[in-house]
C-alpha cells in the first residue's frame, strides 16, 4: 500500500509542475503558432533569477521580493526573445520550422549564458515552508504540498485572465483568427509579445517551484521541457485546458511507471506511449483537427 | 460624381500577392453617406482591393485617402481607429469565443471603448437573435447568424465607412432579406457603405452607384438610379465573359 | 557546373595530406567529412523532402552504437561492422517513419524528437550491451592487412573519410535527380497536386527518411570506429543544433551548401574552442543572424556570383516560389 501512496503523491506533484510548464507552451502555440523550444531554459533562468535575488550568496533580498523581481526580469526577457527571435519571421510560410531553429539557438544561447553567469555549481532555493504533513494516508513535504496547491491557483489565475479580461479575450481571438482580429483594430504584435511574456513568466514560476525541491543547474529545464512536450502531444497542443488535464495524466503515468517498471524504463515507456497515441490520434489525445 | 467630398478615395492603386499583380491602378471614390457597390467576376481583385484599403495588405503604388488623411501606409489598427471598418468575406470569426465576447472585442479601439454598452444594445436591437445567443460559442451559430455577428462587430467600432465583402455568401433568401434590411438601417443612420456582392438584387437594393472591377481595373461606373436593372447587369457580366 | 567544382574540391582534398602532416589538422578534416555526410543527408529529408526530422542525429547515434556493439561485444570485423552500421538506421527510419508520415508540421518535429530521446533512453537502460552512460571504449580500429589506418598521422582514416563523403555525395546527387527524388520534391512543393498525380505521400515520405538514414548511419559507424569510443553524447542536443546550424548556414536543398558549411563550422568552432561556453553563444547568435539575413544560406550567395542572366536564383529555402 505504501508504494501506491508514494506513486499518488509524486504523480500529483509532477502533474502540477508539468501543468504549469505545458500551459505556457500551449498558450504560445495556440496564439503565435510556434513551438517554443526555449520554454525549458526560460524555466531554468527563472529559477536562477529568483535564487540570485533571494539568497544571501546572491543579493539577499529574501524569497518573496526575489520572486517578484525575477518575474519582472522574466517579462522583460520574454519580450526581448519575442522581438529578436520570433517577430522577424511572422510573415514567412515556413514560420514553424524557422522558429524551431531560432528558439533552439536561443536555448543554446541561454543555457550557456547561465553556465557562464552562475557556473556549474549546484544551487537550491530555500523552501517556503519546512516540514511535512499527512493527509488521507499520503505523506508529502510541505513544500511539495505548496506546489500542488500553488500550481492550480496560478493556472486558475491564467484561466480567469484569458476568459474574463479584455486583453485575455483579445489573446484568444488573435490565436483563433488573426485577420479578423486585425480588422477589429487589435494590435496583433503587442498581443503576441504579451502572450510570449506571459508564457515566459509561467515557465519561470515553474522553475522557481522546481528549484526548491531539486538542484538548479543550467540544464534544469531540459527534462521538464521534454515532459511538457509529451503533455502537449497528449493534450493536442491546441487548448490550454486540454494540456492541463493531460499534465496530470502524464504525471500519474510517470509515477506509476517508475513504481512498476523502474526509473530507467520510465522515459522509454512515456515516449512509446506518446508515439502510439500519435499513430492513432494524429492531433493528440484530446486534440481536434486543426 | 457625388456632391459631398469623398470619405474614401483611392488613386491609381496597385497591389497583389508576392509577385502576382492583382490591382492594376484602381481609382474609386465613396462620398460621405454614399452607398457604393463593387461587382465583377470572382478572382479579379475585389477582395484584394478591400484588403489593401483596410491595411491588411500593403499597396505597391498609388494612394488611399480616408476623410482626407493618407492611410496607404497605416496599420489595420490605426485604420479601424479612424472609423473605416472592413467586415471580411466568409467570416469564420472566433470559433471558441462567445457572441458577447466577440462583440465586446469589437470595441477594442480606444475611441469607442467608452460606448461599449450602448453599442452592444444597439447591435442587439438590430439583430435580436444575437441577444438570445449571446452566451453561445460562435462555432455553434448558423451562417446567417455569423454574418450578423460580423456586421455587429463592425458596428461596435462605430464605423464611418462600413466595407462588407459578400455578406450573403451561401445564405438562404430569407436570411438575405433580413440582412438587407439591417444594412439599410445602418446606412440610413449616416454610415457610408462599400459593398461587394454577387447577388445583384441585393446590390441594387442597397447601393446608389456601382463600379465594375475586371482584371484588376475599374472598367465601368454606373449609377443605380439611372434605371439600371438586373438584366443590364447580367449583360455586363456576360460581356465580361465573352471577352475572356 | 557544380560537378566541376565538386570534382576540383575532391582532387584538392586528395592532395591535402601531402601538404598537411599535422595529425590534429587531419583529425579536423576527418570530423568535417563526417559532419558533411551527416548534414548533406539531413538536407535530403529536410531540404528536398520538407520533412522536419528532428531525430536525424539518432540515425547517426544508432549507426555509431551498431558498429560499437558489433565490434566490441560480438567481435565482428570492423569493416563489416561499418557496412552493417548503415542498415540499422534504415530499419529505425522505417520504424519512426510509420507514425511520422501521417503527421504534419510541428507533430513531425515532436515525434522525431521523441524518437531520438527514446533511442537515448533505451541505450542508457541497456548498460550491459551499450555501456550505459559510460558508453563503449577502446573499439577496435580499421586495418588494411597489417596497416593500421591510424598510422602515419591518421592517413588511412583521412582517405576513408574522404571516400565516404564522395560516395555519399554521389549517392545524394543521383537520388535527387532520380524519378524518386523528383517526386520527393514535388510532394514538398505541391502536396495535393503531386498526390493527385499518383505520388503516394506516406510511401514517398517513408522512403525519403530511409534514404537519408543510410549514409548517416555509416558515418556514425565510422565515427565510432575512428574515435574508438561511443557515448550517449552522440544523441545530445548540442550535436543536433550544430549540424542543424550547418544545414542552415549552407542552405537547404543544395547538398553542397551543407557540406561547405560543415567544413566552415568544424574548423571555425575549433578556432573558438579556447573561448569555452562563449563559443556556443557565438554560434547561436550567428545561426539567428543567418536565418534573418541569409534565408537561402551561403549557397545562395555563391549562386549569385555565378548566375548568368536568365538563370533563376533559388529564393528563400532554396526553393523557387
Amino acid at each position: 500500500m505504501s508504494g501506491w501512496e508514494s506513486v499518488l503523491t509524486s504523480g500529483i506533484v509532477l502533474g502540477s509542475l508539468y501543468a504549469l510548464m505545458a500551459s505556457g507552451l500551449t498558450l504560445v502555440w495556440s496564439t503565435l503558432g510556434i513551438f517554443n523550444f526555449m520554454h525549458g531554459v526560460l524555466m531554468t533562468v527563472g529559477a536562477y533569477l529568483a535564487w540570485q535575488f533571494a539568497v544571501d550568496r546572491g543579493f539577499g533580498l529574501g524569497l518573496g521580493l526575489g520572486i517578484v523581481l525575477a518575474v519582472v526580469c522574466l517579462v522583460a526577457l520574454g519580450c526581448l526573445v519575442e522581438i529578436l527571435l520570433i517577430r522577424p519571421f511572422y510573415g514567412r510560410k515556413d514560420l514553424v520550422q524557422v522558429t524551431v531553429m531560432t528558439t533552439l539557438a536561443g536555448l543554446t544561447f541561454l543555457e550557456n549564458s547561465t553556465l557562464l553567469i552562475w557556473g556549474p555549481r549546484l544551487k537550491q532555493l530555500p523552501p517556503v515552508v519546512e516540514g511535512q504533513f499527512r493527509l488521507l494516508g499520503l505523506t508529502m513535504s510541505n513544500q511539495e504540498a505548496l506546489i500542488v496547491l500553488l500550481s492550480p491557483l496560478i493556472l486558475l489565475a491564467l484561466w480567469v485572465f484569458l476568459r474574463f479580461t479584455r486583453v485575455g479575450n483579445a489573446i484568444r481571438a488573435v490565436g483563433q483568427n488573426r485577420e479578423s482580429a486585425q480588422l477589429m483594430g487589435l494590435n496583433v504584435q503587442a498581443l503576441f509579445m504579451t502572450t510570449f511574456a506571459l508564457a515566459t513568466v509561467l515557465a519561470g514560476l515553474a522553475g522557481v517551484l522546481l528549484g526548491s525541491i531539486r538542484f538548479i543547474t543550467p540544464t534544469l529545464g531540459s527534462d521538464p521541457l521534454t515532459k511538457a512536450l509529451i503533455v502537449s502531444i497528449f493534450g493536442g497542443l491546441g487548448s490550454v485546458g486540454g494540456s492541463i488535464g493531460a499534465a496530470y495524466v502524464v504525471g500519474m503515468l510517470e509515477a506509476t511507471s517508475v513504481f512498476a517498471f523502474g526509473l530507467y524504463w520510465t522515459p522509454s515507456i512515456l515516449f512509446v506511449v506518446m508515439i502510439v497515441v500519435l499513430i492513432f490520434r494524429p492531433n493528440g489525445l484530446f486534440g481536434r483537427q486543426s | 460624381m457625388s456632391a459631398a467630398p469623398p470619405i474614401l478615395e483611392t488613386h491609381q492603386l496597385t497591389g497583389g500577392y508576392g509577385k502576382v499583380q492583382v490591382l492594376r491602378g484602381i481609382s474609386i471614390a465613396v462620398g460621405e453617406g454614399e452607398r457604393v457597390g463593387l461587382f465583377g467576376p470572382n478572382g479579379h481583385g475585389k477582395t484584394t482591393l478591400l484588403k489593401t484599403i483596410s491595411g491588411l495588405m500593403r499597396p505597391w503604388g498609388g494612394s488611399i485617402r480616408f476623410r482626407g488623411q493618407a492611410i496607404e501606409r497605416s496599420s489595420p489598427g490605426v485604420i479601424v481607429g479612424l472609423g473605416l471598418i472592413h467586415v471580411p468575406q466568409g467570416n469564420t470569426l472566433f470559433p471558441e469565443l462567445t457572441v458577447q465576447e466577440t462583440l465586446e472585442l469589437g470595441a477594442f479601439t480606444p475611441r469607442v471603448r467608452a460606448n461599449k454598452a450602448q453599442n452592444l444594445e444597439r447591435a442587439f436591437a438590430l439583430f435580436p437573435r444575437l441577444a438570445e445567443r449571446r452566451r453561445q460559442l460562435c462555432k455553434t451559430l448558423s451562417g446567417g447568424e455569423r454574418q450578423m455577428v460580423s456586421i455587429s462587430v463592425g458596428l461596435m467600432c462605430e464605423p464611418r465607412l462600413l466595407i462588407l465583402d459578400e455578406p450573403t455568401l451561401g445564405l438562404a433568401p430569407k436570411v438575405k432579406d433580413e440582412l438587407c434590411e439591417a444594412i439599410g438601417v445602418i446606412s440610413g443612420g449616416g454610415v457610408s457603405l462599400l459593398l461587394v456582392e454577387q447577388d445583384i438584387e441585393f446590390l441594387l437594393a442597397l447601393t446608389d452607384r456601382l463600379f465594375m472591377v475586371d482584371h484588376g481595373e475599374v472598367t465601368r461606373e454606373v449609377r443605380s438610379e439611372t434605371g439600371l436593372d438586373h438584366a443590364q447587369i447580367m449583360d455586363l457580366y456576360f460581356g465580361v465573359e465573352a471577352r475572356q | 557546373m557544380r560537378l566541376r567544382w565538386a570534382v576540383g574540391a575532391v582532387l584538392l582534398l586528395l592532395l591535402v595530406p601531402l601538404a598537411v602532416d599535422n595529425s590534429y589538422v587531419r583529425h579536423l578534416f576527418i570530423l568535417a567529412f563526417i559532419y558533411a555526410v551527416l548534414a548533406s543527408n539531413w538536407d535530403f529529408s529536410q531540404g528536398y523532402g520538407g520533412i522536419f526530422n528532428f531525430g536525424h542525429l539518432s540515425f547517426f547515434g544508432l549507426g555509431a552504437y551498431s558498429s560499437g556493439i558489433l565490434i566490441k561485444q560480438l567481435e565482428w570485423n570492423p569493416w563489416l561492422a561499418l557496412l552493417v552500421s548503415g542498415a540499422v538506421p534504415v530499419l529505425a527510419a522505417l520504424l519512426v517513419g510509420l507514425p511520422v508520415v501521417r503527421l504534419k508540421g510541428i507533430y513531425v518535429v515532436l515525434v522525431t524528437f521523441a524518437f531520438g530521446q527514446l533511442c537515448l533512453q533505451l541505450i542508457l537502460s541497456q548498460a550491459g550491451l551499450t555501456g550505459g552512460s559510460q558508453g563503449l571504449v577502446s573499439i577496435e580500429g580499421l586495418w588494411l592487412g597489417d596497416y593500421a589506418l591510424s598510422a602515419d598521422g591518421k592517413l588511412g582514416y583521412y582517405y576513408v573519410g574522404l571516400g565516404l563523403l564522395a560516395l555519399s555525395t554521389l549517392y545524394l546527387r543521383w537520388l535527387v535527380r532520380s524519378d524518386f527524388g523528383l517526386s520527393v520534391q514535388a510532394l514538398r512543393d505541391q502536396e495535393e497536386y503531386a498526390a493527385a498525380r499518383g505520388i503516394s505521400l506516406p510511401h514517398t515520405r517513408l522512403l525519403t527518411l530511409m534514404a537519408s538514414s543510410l549514409f548517416t548511419g555509416i558515418a556514425g559507424g565510422f565515427y565510432a570506429i575512428y574515435l574508438g569510443v561511443v557515448s550517449p553524447d552522440v544523441f545530445s542536443f548540442a550535436i543536433t543544433s550544430t549540424v542543424l546550424g550547418m544545414l542552415l548556414l549552407g542552405g537547404l536543398a543544395t547538398i553542397y551548401g551543407p557540406i561547405l558549411a560543415a567544413f566552415i563550422i568544424t574548423f571555425g568552432s575549433e578556432v573558438l574552442v579556447s573561448l569555452g561556453p562563449v563559443r556556443f553563444l557565438i554560434i547561436a547568435g550567428l545561426t539567428i543572424l543567418v536565418l534573418r539575413l541569409l534565408p537561402g544560406g551561403l549557397y545562395s550567395v555563391l549562386e549569385l556570383f555565378q548566375s548568368r542572366p536568365g538563370r533563376s536564383v533559388p529564393t528563400r529555402q532554396g526553393r523557387p516560389e
